[in-house]
């Protein structure tokens, strides 16, 4: 048969970010999917170069604006850990309650381009209205909607006043109720399951041989989360991993329904368990310079991301990689739009949530 | 809103960003901003388009793909940098991949500053570049009493005769 | 390095369940003993919460064995080894040949790339820096 290349990207039809796939076709039937990359590398890893290691923590930041917080925190844990610091622990309280929103702002960003790549757009609409709200405590929070700034190596800048900690696990209660009422759709809408159900199915075993991480790995049966480490303080928290058995699109997408429940969860045990009183110590003064190397490993909403630092005692590190949860899924992904048709595409490559800024750095 | 004197179609291109202003452009158009309710519509075809938006830098391999969507638009034309990244290089212009902001490619007619851009600054800089549109359609419509229009331009701004 | 070797350790990986988890480059500056600069290489195994690494030294031409044998995923980071860093990898499942970047700079992270970015901006022979052989605590979990 007749083989057609059709490029996918990079002005994309369901991303806002330039992705590109060229798609090897048999009529309508997708055989192969290269992909190129490079339209948003930057060199960010390189910038250790020219700047310094206590402001590289900014630059890690920008590696992509929907885990932005999630990155400054990774670098600030692996440097804390190359130089040995102890973090105050109102600090790792609160770096996890960042942690846990960014999580949900994520998903629900990520719920809204899905419906809207379904054609749903009034769902799309509803998820970003929420997600606003949250965007709403980062802004009281922190001062950023999208960037913050506010990890620090050594501890955060801000500390947030046990009333408004209350205030805001009163809030997520409140939106859980109203989540609650968007996840009855998306789980029970005909439509959607027609969209999704039993498409670009990744079985358990091919997604450990892909090197899947996060809601990917974990809707086809597996159940690895980097929070199960009890890394960063996620071992004063009682959770289990989110898992589905499908493997398909639909399954990827229940998989970030609960997570957003979950994490809803895990805010407001850390809101309970913290010990309480304002006035405690955040920041830890660092002195000195970072000498030694360090794997970090961190949940961000899309996997597992790993860092790897290397310093060598001068005010320049000498390697910053961040491997991110795309990178890492994009093997599967490939894989998966094989043998599909070219209308169920598009679906595919949303339900992994790629990011390609993380990706290509 | 009666000064908008039409609906501009936005063509929204992410060059090297960080996702950050992408993000808040997309948010305007979401329920808490919604600039839709102004008459702004986001479109992915230039061929009509009035306004592009862009986010983010130029890089070795989308410095082309500015540059094409941007000759692609019909006169007249106007260009919004959204964020620092797109008016300078931003934090990324030491990066060795990054070449600076989009105005090394093509003419930028408003500038949004911010890292990232705030939704409200966004909004504010489409409405400025509607201003622009309006001064350079008018420009053409005299050039065109006076029997002087000029060919379509390449990569020029039109209107600026 | 000994291919074969390598090979078989990280086929066994593979035999026990892990996971490919990252694969990743440094960079080491020409040197006295190393003129043309060479390649700290590790590759990262997850199980459970375990990561282990294997690592290797290699200098620029010197051939390194594709690991998709075990880990077909790994060609994402082994293109990106050879167009960012110069490394020369062997047998790679998925060959992009060069185009998954596409960077200004050829081989941006290569020895001699960074060498001259350190030298333009004046800051080369900076400490010690890139000199250093790899320190002994790879297999560390790395916690907060
Ligand atoms: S200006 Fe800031 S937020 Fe916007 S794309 Fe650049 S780095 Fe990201």
């Amino acid at each position: 048969m007749k083989r057609t290349i059709v490029p996918l990207g990079p002005q994309h039809p369901v991303l806002p970010e330039p992705l590109v796939l060229d798609l090897v076709l048999e009529d309508e039937r997708v055989v192969d999917a290269v992909p190129t990359i490079g339209y948003i590398h930057r060199g960010l890893e390189a910038m250790v170069e020219k700047v310094e290691y206590t402001e590289m923590g900014f630059v890690a930041e920008r590696i992509c604006g929907i885990c932005s917080f999630m990155h400054g925190m990774g670098f600030c844990a692996s440097i804390e850990d190359i130089m040995g610091v102890e973090v105050p622990e109102r600090a790792r309280w609160l770096r996890l309650v960042w942690a846990e929103l960014s999580r949900i702002q994520s998903h629900l960003l990520w719920l809204g381009l899905g419906s809207d790549a379904f054609g749903f757009e009034n769902l799309f609409m509803h998820c970003w209205r929420m997600r606003e709200e949250i965007l709403d405590i980062f802004e009281a929070t922190t001062g950023g909607r999208i960037i913050f700034s506010v990890n620090r190596i050594g501890g955060v800048k801000r500390d947030i006043a046990d009333s408004e900690l209350a205030g805001i696990a009163e809030r997520l209660r409140a939106l859980g109720e109203r989540f609650a009422e968007i996840a009855r759709v998306f789980r029970a809408d005909p439509s959607i399951h027609h969209r999704l159900a039993g498409v670009g199915v990744l079985p358990a075993g091919e997604a450990l041989a892909a090197g899947a991480v996060g809601p990917m790995a974990r809707a086809s049966g597996l159940a690895t989360d980097t929070r199960l480490l009890g890394t960063h303080g996620y071992d004063r928290l009682d959770f289990e991993p989110v898992v589905e058995a499908g493997g398909d699109c639909l399954a990827r997408v229940l998989v970030r329904l609960r997570e957003v429940e979950q994490s809803i969860d895990l805010i407001r045990q850390l809101v309970d368990r913290m010990p309480k009183g304002d006035g405690q110590p955040i920041e830890t003064r660092v002195r000195g310079l970072p000498d030694g190397e360090t794997f970090m490993r961190l949940e961000q909403p899309r996997g597992e991301v790993v860092y790897y630092l290397k310093a060598n005692g001068t005010k320049y590190l000498e390697r910053f990689r961040a491997r991110t949860p795309t990178f890492a899924n994009i093997p599967a992904m490939i894989s998966l739009v094989r043998g599909h048709d070219l209308a169920d595409v598009p679906n595919i490559i949303l339900t992994i949530d790629p990011c390609i800024s993380c990706t290509e750095r | 809103m009666s000064f908008f004197r039409r609906s501009p179609w936005i063509l929204h291109y992410d060059g090297s960003s960080c996702n950050g202003c992408d993000i808040e452009v997309l948010a305007c158009l979401t329920p808490l901003y919604d600039v839709e309710r102004f008459g702004v519509v986001n479109t992915g075809n230039p061929k009509h388009a009035d306004i592009l938006l862009v986010t983010g830098s130029v890089n070795e391999r989308n410095v082309e793909i500015v540059e094409n969507l941007y000759r692609q638009m019909p006169d007249p034309k106007v260009v919004v940098a959204v964020g620092a990244c797109a008016c300078s290089g931003g934090i990324f212009a030491r990066a060795y991949n990054v070449q600076g902001g989009i105005d090394r490619v093509v003419p930028v007619d408003v500038y949004v500053p911010g890292c990232a851009a705030r939704p409200e600054r966004i909004i504010d800089g489409v409405v400025q570049g509607i201003a622009a549109l309006e001064g350079k359609r008018a420009a053409m419509a005299a050039g065109r009493r006076r029997g002087a229009l000029r060919p379509q331009s390449g990569s020029q701004p039109a209107g600026a005769a | 390095m000994d291919g074969e070797r390598f090979l078989a350790r990280v086929a066994a990986y593979r035999a026990d369940g892990w996971r490919l988890s990252v694969i990743n480059t440094t960079a080491v500056l020409p040197s006295d003993e190393l003129p043309q600069g060479a390649f700290d290489i590790s590759w990262s195994f997850a199980l459970g919460t375990r990561l282990e690494h294997l690592r290797e030294r290699v200098v620029p031409g010197e051939e390194v064995p594709s690991v998709s044998p075990s880990f077909p995923s790994a060609f994402l980071y082994e293109n990106e080894m050879r167009e960012l860093f110069g490394v020369d990898v062997t047998g790679i499942a998925v060959d992009l040949r060069g185009q998954l970047y596409r960077t200004a700079t050829r081989v941006p992270f290569s020895p001699g790339a960074i060498r001259r970015r350190l030298e333009a901006t004046g800051r080369l022979g900076d400490g010690a820096r890139h000199a250093a052989k790899p320190q002994p605590r790879p297999t560390t979990e790395a916690g907060a």
